[in-house]
């Protein structure tokens, strides 16, 4: 019924899972409904601690105090996305690995984790000369720029992907 | 489950909403919304962002009520930095739900899901008001020291699950056969 896997985004594609997903009336949409809500709040929290650190908003909250508040929920909702964002991509993964939204997203992705590894790392070593300053020194606006910056466009690669699915996908005859 | 959902749709299918739907298609705001291939993408965009703005405040307000999180401050201070937050992402939400709808007037209009958002958005509000009175003027009238009652409390959590339902109706527009 299905070809036979010719590469690993195929393999993915036809392995029980990705078929199982595929496959199902309610799996997609449903994975899909648990992958919005984590990332509005991931996108939510983050925006939070960004404006925090761009001294736009929250300015009477120390900034280990947001981090604490805002963080574990950004992590919650992160590995939520993640997981539900794998099993969307099972379903039909030699697609989204010709899709080019797909792949400056997890591009962006990645050095949104860079920058937050930065900030987290070498940044925040200083944190007790800023922890209450209604405006943060440039090094903590920038992250905070950056951030908010990649995560919008992230967020949009991610409807963008929805809406260019079969636009680049090579014929098959499948 | 399905069979009231198409039901229902064949009822809403015999209303106004058809010819209203048919109308507003030919409306220059459509068109212009459709003959960009952006366009409906940036709206929901703008949608998603709103809700992450709106649904994350009023997930750090629940928090503070429930003295989860940003203890630091008041109830009062809390509610002072995010209820203006969720009601201009509502905003956002509202406008850039209208172009959604201007674009394709049938796929929401005429779709029982639809209907059963917008339903459980208007109890969204009727509590909304309510829990924005228990954490701003009563919370101001009690002074700093103010704790919630447990009905505050339970109006936030019931509002962050009734958000969680809006979002799944949201995405399900998408998909239930019109």
């Amino acid at each position: 019924m299905y070809p036979e896997p010719t590469n690993i985004w195929q393999a993915i594609e036809y392995s029980p899972l990705g078929i199982g997903i595929a496959e199902s009336l309610w799996a997609f949409p449903m994975i899909e409904t648990v992958h919005v809500i984590a990332l509005v709040t991931v996108f939510g929290t983050i925006a939070i601690m960004d404006l925090r650190m761009l001294g736009l908003a929250s300015t009477n909250v120390p900034i280990t105090r947001m981090s604490n508040d805002t963080l574990k929920w950004t992590w919650i909702g992160f590995v939520t996305a993640a997981i539900t964002g794998t099993l969307l991509f099972a379903s039909k993964a030699s697609t989204y690995m010709v899709n080019p939204f797909f792949l400056t997203k997890m591009g962006i992705m990645a050095l949104a984790g860079l920058n937050m590894l930065i900030f987290h790392f070498v940044t925040y070593k200083t944190v007790d000369q800023w922890d209450n300053a209604t405006s943060p020194p440039t090094a903590v606006k920038v992250a905070g720029l950056l951030s908010i910056l990649m995560w919008l466009v992230i967020v949009f690669c991610g409807r963008a992907i929805g809406f260019t699915l079969g636009i680049y996908l090579p014929e098959t005859g499948f | 489950m399905l069979d009231l959902l198409f039901n229902m749709t064949d009822w809403l299918r015999t209303t106004f909403l058809l010819d209203f739907s048919f109308w507003l298609t030919e409306t220059s705001l459509s068109l212009f919304m459709v003959e960009n291939f952006w366009n409906v993408p940036i709206a929901q965009v703008i949608h998603i962002v709103s809700i992450a703005l709106a649904f994350a405040s009023l997930l750090m307000l629940t928090l503070r009520v429930n003295e989860k999180a940003g203890t630091t401050l008041s109830i009062s201070a809390n509610a002072a930095r995010y209820l203006p937050w969720m009601w201009w992402g509502l905003a956002g939400i509202v406008i850039s739900g209208l172009l959604m709808i201007t674009a394709e007037p049938i796929r929401n209009m005429v779709n029982a899901v639809f209907w059963i958002k917008m339903v459980l958005l208007a109890v969204a509000m009727v509590l909304s008001i309510s829990f924005q009175k228990a954490v701003k003027a009563k919370a101001i009238a009690a002074g700093d020291a103010y704790v919630a009652s447990s009905g505050t409390r339970t109006t936030g959590i019931a509002l962050v699950v009734l958000w969680c339902f809006i979002m799944l109706c949201g995405r399900w527009i998408a998909y239930v056969p019109v």
